[in-house]
């Protein structure tokens, strides 16, 4: 993987979606030549494959927050229909 | 004597005793509201009641459209109006012009000065609002734990981007409710969320009071966070949906307003999943192109070519060379020819040498010369019989004549010719004067 790679994982999603959006109007342009072509090209791969796996992550927390004399306390919470 | 009247005219006189008598108009009636029934027309029905009477009571639709709360059962009013008299049924009722929620004027007013102090330090103005990330990681909720609104967030999101929630549950109505919203919103702004949601479900003014007061205001403008406010039914607007980013008129709206729809995203990535190798690909036929480019320069077929036109320059070097010996041979032929003129012992020997140079020469020069001497007759035989081909006497040949005048010019009209004219006819085998016995030209 490109030198980029260690700094997709700490990228949040708007982040990385304006960074692909970026990357793909940067090769769009052609303006490169074909190693910085497939350099970019290899980044915005893994940058896709980023945002796609926050995307899939279904696993979401619901919790409560609330101040106590011990600190902020958080619990899972969930409705009861 | 006592009158004797219609019923119409009696029920006429009380409708006007009515009217006269003070205390009976230009009053307010102070009671709750029941069976009220709001017609197509405009109007409204209802009975004004206390403990312990009731009186019937309307309001045109004229008086509906300046008051600011839908009325209903159970709804305690002070009703401003006058006594009337509806002659052809003889019954009485309250005509009501206006009216207001009894034990809220105060409130109203509060609303009403507070609104507008906080208005005039520019604390709803738009420039304050702020966008709403577009991509949220966790949602923060200012709301009772129980209720619609926190169901309805959950539900809305989970659909459509389910990010992570985090409620600070607060009381949302009564005593010590606006210091419990305003704590919420600072607990969500110091632990970090994205996007804050506050809001609670419809209810009566005083229910909705705590959205309304200062702190709650002031908070929502404090927060480093956008805030979405969800407060009330759609029609009711509270302190803290003017001074919110974003007012969402319910919880589902506010979940909607907070995250955007997942599907969607999917569809914009693989959007430019298709402009990344379209972009790729056309990258490459350039680089295709531009190789293909060089590449036929180094090609067996080019590199032939080359080596023909090489070939060509030489043999138009040769001819060159060819014609500056020729030149020189003439030349050296002039000065042989005056040197001979007058021989010198040691010009013989020069001159013999020169004339072998010369034989050399000549014999080199003169089958070149052959050739192009031949080619030419070749083409003058084709030429002449392409001439031949074109002559007018072959065509005699196919049985045409023709006419000419006493001094040999072709006579191809009869325009000039008259009766007496002598022509001569050529054919195939010979000609024969002729004398014009009459003419007739052609329409």
């Amino acid at each position: 993987m490109s030198d980029i790679g260690n700094e997709i994982q700490n990228m949040g999603f708007e982040e990385s979606m304006k960074v692909l959006e970026g990357l793909v109007k940067k090769l769009e342009s052609g303006s490169l030549d074909l190693d910085e072509s497939l350099k970019v090209y290899e980044d915005a791969v893994a940058i896709r494959e980023h945002c796609r796996k926050i995307l899939d992550e279904s696993e979401r927390k619901v919790q409560t927050i609330m101040e106590t004399a011990m600190g902020e306390k958080r619990e899972d919470f969930s409705v009861q229909d | 004597m006592s009158e004797r009247i219609s019923v119409t005219e009696l029920n006429s006189r009380v409708k006007d005793l009515f009217g006269r008598t003070p205390g009976l108009s230009d009053i307010w009636v102070v009671g709750e509201i029941s069976n009220y029934k709001l017609y197509s027309s405009g109007h409204s029905y209802f009975v004004i009641k206390d403990a312990t009477s009731e009186i019937r009571a309307v309001m045109f639709r004229s008086a509906m459209g300046r008051i600011d709360f839908r009325p209903g059962d159970s709804m305690k009013v002070e009703a401003y109006g006058h006594l009337d008299l509806y002659v052809e049924r003889g019954s009485y009722q309250f005509i009501v012009e206006s009216m207001r929620r009894s034990g809220t004027g105060d409130l109203y007013l509060q609303y009403e000065a507070l609104k507008k102090k906080l208005e005039a330090e520019g604390l709803f103005s738009s420039e304050r609002k702020r966008r709403l990330p577009v991509y949220p990681r966790t949602i923060g909720v200012v709301t009772s734990r129980t209720g619609a609104v926190i169901h309805d967030i959950i539900t809305t999101t989970g659909r459509l981007f389910p990010v992570d929630i985090l409620l600070a549950p607060a009381q949302v109505q009564g005593e010590g409710a606006a210091a419990s919203i305003v704590k919420g919103i600072e607990l969500l702004n110091r632990v970090g969320v994205d996007v804050i949601i506050v809001g609670r479900g419809g209810g009566s003014l005083e229910d909705l009071w705590a959205f309304n007061e200062e702190p709650v205001v002031r908070a929502i403008v404090a927060s480093k966070v956008p805030v979405i406010s969800s407060v009330g039914h759609e029609t009711d607007f509270t302190l803290a949906d003017f001074a919110a980013d974003v007012r969402a008129p319910t919880p589902t709206g506010a979940a909607q307003l907070a995250v955007r729809d997942k599907a969607e995203i999917y569809r914009q990535l693989n959007d430019m999943d298709l402009r990344l190798n379209k972009a790729l690909t056309s990258v490459l036929e350039r680089m295709r192109y531009r190789f293909e480019a060089l590449d036929s320069k180094l090609s067996p077929r080019k590199a032939l070519e080359m080596v023909e036109m090489q070939g060509y320059r030489l043999d138009e070097l040769t001819s060159r060379a060819a014609m500056c010996v020729r030149e020189k041979v003439s030349r050296m032929h002039t000065r042989f020819a005056s040197v001979e003129k007058r021989p010198e012992p040691a010009l013989k020997a020069e001159i013999l040498r020169m004339k072998s140079v010369c034989g050399t020469m000549f014999g080199r020069v003169d089958p070149a010369m052959a050739k192009v001497i031949e080619r030419v007759k070749a083409s003058e035989g084709r030429i002449s019989a392409r001439l031949d081909a074109l002559s007018p006497y072959s065509v005699l040949d196919r049985g045409y004549s023709f006419v000419t005048d006493t001094d040999g010019n072709a006579v191809t009209s009869v325009k000039g010719l008259e009766a007496g004219s002598v022509v001569t006819i050529r054919m195939r085998d010979g000609k024969a004067e002729t004398k014009v016995v009459n003419k007739e030209e052609f329409e």
